[in-house]
C-alpha cells in the first residue's frame, strides 16, 4: 500500500525578478493551465473536474462543474511565475462568480483568447499600451452592440428557458422560472436543503425574520403550532434593552388609553423583571394582550436596517437608544400597525403592514438604487433580502436528492442559477450558446478593414478571434468539430445557431443567456487581458507572508 | 339635454356598490345590484328588483360590497358577491349560496373580477381594503392572498385583460397607485401611474381592433380619466376640460359592427365617447353622487346612486327616440 503524501505549501521562495520574454511566457502558461481546467465546464454538455479535498483525504475527490468553484479551489500553482498568471485568471473568474454566479468559464476562455492573441501581436513588435487602449475602445463598441441585442425576459416559460441554459436541470429550471416570474429581480428567495428526493417551492406571505422571536415561551398562545398570532396588532419598536418593569407602565397606559387590544413590543433585549411585568399585564388587563419580540438581526447593523424596514412597513416611529429615547417618551403616534403579526420562539413576522405605501415604494426604490451601485457581494445579498421582505412575500426552494452529496451539489447549482436568473430578470437576456458574441464579429471585421492604425487593426482582429472562442468551447465540449460548425454558422447572418444538446440549428433566442452575465464576462476578460498584456517584469518576495505584511 | 330615465328605489337610503348583468342580458334581462342592504336581482331588464337572501343566517341584510357574474352565466348560472369577511358563490342564479372563508381579521372587499375564460380556468380575483388581492382558481371555493410586490394593500378596483389566457395581464387600482401583474395576479409591479393622482377608482382594457393593441383606461379620484398605450409605462390624461373631477366607473359596450362606446361615470353624471375616449359628451345628469355603472350588452344603462337606488336608461332599441348615445 502506497503512503499518502500530505499536501504541502511552499513557504519560502528565492526572491527575484523575471524579465521579458520569460515574464510573458510564464504568465501565459499559468493562464493556460487554469483555463484548461475550467474550459470543459462551458456549455450545456459540460464535463466535470475532480479535485482532491484539502481538509479530509478520507473522502472521495470533489467533482465540480462550476468554473467559479474550481478556480476557488486552485490555490496556487507550483511554479511561482506561472502562478502569477493563474492568479490573474483566478481573480477574474472569482469576481464573475461572486457578482453574477454564472459565466465564469465564458470569462475564462475569452480572457485566455484575448491574452494569447495579444501576446502574439506583441511578439511581432506591437505596443502593449496602445493595444490595450484599442482593445478597450473596441470593447465599448461590442458592449453597445450587445445592448442593442438584449431583450427582456418575462413569463415563467421564458424564464425557465433561461434557467435551463444555466443549470441544465429541467425540473429545477421550471421551478426557478415560476419563482422568478413571481418574485422578480429583487424578491427574496431562500434555497434550502430538503430530505425529500425532489424539488419543491413554497411562498410565504408577508415579512418575517428568522433570527428573532418571542422572549418567552410563556407568551405562546397556540401551543400546537408554537406561535402566537395577533390580529390588528399595534407594534412598538425599540432598539434598546428594557430593564426596569416600571418603564413598561407608560407603554401599557397609552395602549389601554388608545384602546389597543393587541400589542407587539419589539425590543433589543428584555430583563427577566420586565418580562415578568409584561406577563402579568397579559393576565391582569382585560381585552389586552402583549407579546415581546426580540429585535431582528444578528449584529447592530442588521438590527438597525431591520428596525428601519419594520418602521416603514408598519408606519411606526422607532425608539432609538442613540437618539436618547426611553419608554417614558412613548406617544400613540409611535405605534405602527399591521393586519396580522405572529411570532414563534425563533421567528417573527408581519402581514399587511399599515405604513404609508408611498413611503414604502420610495424606500424600496432607494434600496434598489443601492443594490445597483454596490459591488460588495455581501452587501448586495443583504439589500436583496431587505427588498425581498418589503415586497410582501418570499419564496423558498427546497432542494432534495438521493444523497447528501447530490443535495449539496444541487443546492449550489440552484443558488448559482438563481443569482444568474436575478441578473437576467433585471437586465434582460441575449442569445445564448456564444451566438451573441458571434453576432458582434462582423462589426469588428468592418472596424479592422476601415482602420489604418495597426494597433487598432490588431485589437479588432484579436477580439474577432476571441469572440468565437466560447462557441468553439461549447461545440468541443459537446463532442463536435468546432471548425465544421463554425463554417456552417458563417453562412448565416441571423441569430440562428447550433444547439449543442439537440445537435440542430435553432433560433438561439430560444436558448437565452443572462445579458449581464455575457456583458460582464466579456468586459472583465478584455480589461484583465489588456492589463495583463502590459506586464513587463515579475517581482517575487522571499515569502508571500512577508510580502503581505504592511510596511 | 339629459336622456329620459327612471329611478328605482330599492330600500330607503340604500347605496349601490356594484352592478352586473348576465352576458345574455338582451335575452334573459337578468341583472344584479350589490347594495348596502344586500343583493338585488332583476329578471325583467331592470324594471323591477327583488331582494335575494344569501343564507338563513344573513337574510339578505348584510351589505354586499362587490359583485361579479360569470361570463358563461347562461350555462353555469354562477355569480359571486363579497360581504364582510367572505365571498359567497351561487351556481343557480342566486337562489342558494356557499361561503368561502378568509383568514382573520375579516377582509373588507372592494372589487370582484371573473376571468373571461372562467369556464376553463375558474379564476376569480378579489380586491380588498387593507388585505390586497385574493385569488381563487377553483371557482371561488378556496382563496389565497396574492400580494407579492403590491405595496399598497388598499385595492379599490381590479381589471382582467380580455385576453387573460394569452397575456395573463391584470390591473389593480389602489389608494396610492396602479399595479400591473403579468402572471394573472400572482405578482405585481407598480406602473408609472402618478402617485399624486391616485386613488385609482376604476379600470378598463380597451382593445384597439384587429391590430391587437390594448389601451388601459384608469379613472382617478379628483383627477379625471387617464390612458396608457404601453402597458402602464406612461400615462396621459384624457379630456381634462370635460372630465375634471373623479371618474367612479368605466364601462365599454362593444357593438356587433365592432364599434365601441365608452361610458364614464363622473361625480354628477354619465359621459360617453364613441371614439375611444378622445371626445366625450354628457349622456345624463345624475345629480347625486353616482357609485356604480352597468352598461348592459343590449345598450341599457344602469347607474347606482349613493343612498338613492338605481337610475335606469333603457336600451335605444327598446325606447325609440332615446338613441342619443348610440
Amino acid at each position: 500500500m502506497s503512503e499518502k503524501t500530505p499536501f504541502q505549501s511552499p513557504k519560502t521562495y528565492k526572491p527575484g525578478l523575471v524579465f521579458q520574454p520569460s515574464a510573458h511566457q510564464h504568465i501565459q502558461r499559468g493562464i493556460n493551465t487554469l483555463v484548461a481546467a475550467i474550459r470543459p465546464t462551458l456549455g450545456p454538455t459540460a464535463r466535470t473536474v475532480a479535485i482532491t479535498r484539502l481538509s479530509n483525504d478520507q473522502k472521495p475527490p470533489e467533482v465540480l462543474d462550476s468554473g467559479g468553484i474550481i478556480a476557488r479551489r486552485v490555490i496556487e500553482l507550483s511554479r511561482r511565475d506561472e502562478d502569477m498568471g493563474a492568479m490573474l485568471a483566478r481573480a477574474l473568474i472569482c469576481r464573475q462568480h461572486e457578482r453574477i454566479g454564472d459565466g465564469t468559464a465564458t470569462a475564462a476562455v475569452l480572457f485566455q483568447a484575448v491574452y494569447n492573441g495579444g501576446l502574439r501581436y506583441l511578439a511581432s513588435g506591437g505596443n502593449a499600451m496602445r493595444l490595450r487602449f484599442h482593445l478597450q475602445a473596441a470593447l465599448s463598441r461590442i458592449l453597445g452592440l450587445l445592448d442593442e441585442m438584449t431583450f427582456p425576459v418575462e413569463g415563467k416559460e421564458k424564464l425557465a428557458q433561461v434557467a435551463e441554459t444555466i443549470c441544465h436541470d429541467p425540473p429545477m429550471a421550471k421551478l426557478l422560472g415560476e419563482i422568478f416570474d413571481i418574485i422578480g429581480a429583487y424578491g427574496q428567495l431562500d434555497i434550502r436543503k430538503d430530505h425529500r428526493r425532489e424539488l419543491r417551492r413554497e411562498y410565504i406571505e408577508g415579512m418575517f425574520w428568522n433570527n428573532s422571536g418571542l422572549f418567552s415561551r410563556a407568551m405562546i398562545m397556540n401551543r400546537a403550532e408554537l406561535q402566537t398570532v395577533y390580529e390588528e396588532p399595534a407594534i412598538l419598536i425599540a432598539d434598546f434593552k428594557i430593564n426596569d418593569p416600571r418603564h413598561i407602565m407608560p407603554v401599557l397606559e397609552i395602549a389601554v388609553e388608545t384602546k389597543i387590544k393587541k400589542l407587539i413590543l419589539v425590543a433589543g433585549d428584555l430583563s427577566p423583571d420586565a418580562l415578568a411585568g409584561l406577563l402579568l399585564a397579559n393576565g391582569k388587563l382585560k381585552n389586552f394582550h402583549v407579546m415581546a419580540v426580540k429585535g431582528p438581526g444578528l449584529n447592530p447593523d442588521d438590527r438597525m436596517t431591520a428596525i428601519e424596514d419594520l418602521a416603514v412597513l408598519t408606519g411606526g416611529i422607532p425608539m432609538l437608544k442613540a437618539a436618547g429615547h426611553s419608554l417614558k417618551d412613548v406617544t400613540h403616534q409611535r405605534f405602527g400597525w399591521a393586519r396580522r403579526g405572529w411570532a414563534s420562539p425563533h421567528s417573527f413576522g408581519i402581514v399587511g403592514g399599515k405604513g404609508d405605501p408611498r413611503r414604502l415604494r420610495r424606500h424600496v426604490s432607494q434600496l434598489q438604487a443601492r443594490f445597483q451601485h454596490s459591488d460588495d457581494p455581501k452587501q448586495r445579498e443583504k439589500i436583496i433580502q431587505r427588498i425581498g421582505k418589503l415586497m410582501g412575500g418570499s419564496a423558498t426552494l427546497w432542494v432534495g436528492g438521493i444523497s447528501e452529496l447530490e443535495i449539496e451539489r444541487r443546492k449550489e447549482l440552484a443558488q448559482r442559477t438563481a443569482d444568474a436568473m436575478r441578473a437576467a430578470v433585471k437586465d434582460g437576456a441575449l442569445p445564448g450558446g456564444g451566438m451573441a458574441y458571434l453576432a458582434c464579429r462582423p462589426a469588428l471585421e468592418r472596424g479592422r478593414r476601415e482602420s489604418a492604425d495597426p494597433d487598432e487593426r490588431a485589437a479588432c482582429h484579436i477580439l474577432y478571434q476571441a469572440l468565437a472562442e466560447p462557441a468553439r468551447a461549447i461545440f468541443e465540449n459537446a463532442g463536435y468539430d468546432p471548425s465544421e460548425i463554425m463554417a456552417k454558422l458563417m453562412t448565416r447572418d441571423d441569430l440562428y445557431g447550433f444547439d449543442a444538446v439537440s445537435g440542430q440549428m435553432t433560433d438561439m433566442k430560444q436558448i437565452a443567456d443572462s445579458a449581464s452575465m455575457q456583458k460582464m464576462a466579456l468586459r472583465n476578460a478584455v480589461l484583465t487581458a489588456g492589463m495583463a498584456l502590459t506586464l513587463d517584469v515579475l517581482v517575487h518576495h522571499r515569502t508571500p507572508e512577508i510580502a503581505r505584511q504592511p510596511g | 339635454m339629459p336622456a329620459t330615465h327612471s329611478t328605482l328605489q330599492l330600500q330607503h337610503g340604500d347605496t349601490v356598490f356594484s352592478l352586473a348583468a348576465s352576458p345574455d342580458f338582451a335575452q334573459d334581462g337578468i341583472c344584479f345590484a350589490a347594495c348596502a342592504s344586500g343583493l338585488y336581482r332583476s329578471q325583467d331588464g331592470g324594471r323591477s328588483w327583488e331582494s335575494i337572501s344569501f343564507s338563513a343566517e344573513h337574510h339578505g341584510q348584510m351589505a354586499a360590497t362587490a359583485l361579479a357574474v360569470s361570463p358563461d352565466y347562461a350555462q353555469d348560472r354562477s355569480l359571486f358577491i363579497a360581504v364582510k369577511g367572505g365571498v359567497l358563490r351561487s351556481s343557480d342564479g342566486g337562489d342558494t349560496w356557499f361561503t368561502a372563508r378568509f383568514p382573520a381579521p375579516p377582509p373588507l372587499f372592494s372589487a370582484l373580477a371573473v376571468s373571461p375564460s372562467f369556464e376553463y380556468d375558474g379564476v376569480l380575483l378579489a380586491g380588498t381594503m387593507e388585505d390586497g388581492v385574493f385569488a381563487s382558481s377553483d371557482r371561488g371555493t378556496h382563496w389565497q392572498p396574492w400580494n407579492f410586490g403590491l405595496f399598497d394593500l388598499n385595492v379599490l378596483c381590479i381589471a382582467l385583460s380580455p385576453n387573460l389566457q394569452q397575456d395573463e395581464t391584470v390591473l389593480a387600482g389602489a389608494e396610492t397607485g396602479l399595479y400591473r401583474s403579468a402572471n394573472g395576479g400572482r405578482a405585481w409591479r407598480a406602473t408609472a401611474f402618478p402617485t399624486d393622482k391616485a386613488p385609482v377608482l376604476c379600470l378598463a382594457f380597451v382593445n384597439e381592433g384587429a391590430a391587437g393593441k390594448t389601451r388601459i383606461l384608469a379613472g382617478a379620484e379628483n383627477h379625471g380619466l387617464w390612458v396608457s398605450g404601453d402597458e402602464g409605462e406612461s400615462w396621459t390624461r384624457l379630456a381634462p376640460a370635460i372630465i375634471p373631477e373623479s371618474v367612479n366607473d368605466i364601462q365599454i359596450i362593444r357593438k356587433p359592427d365592432g364599434s365601441r362606446h365608452l361610458f364614464a361615470l363622473v361625480n354628477d353624471g354619465l359621459l360617453t365617447s364613441a371614439d375611444g375616449g378622445q371626445t366625450w359628451t354628457r349622456l345624463m345628469q345624475t345629480g347625486d353622487a353616482p357609485t356604480a355603472l352597468l352598461a348592459a350588452a343590449d345598450g341599457s344603462i344602469f347607474v347606482g346612486l349613493l343612498g338613492k337606488g338605481i337610475m335606469r336608461l333603457p336600451a335605444p332599441s327598446s325606447a325609440p327616440g332615446r338613441s342619443r348615445y348610440v
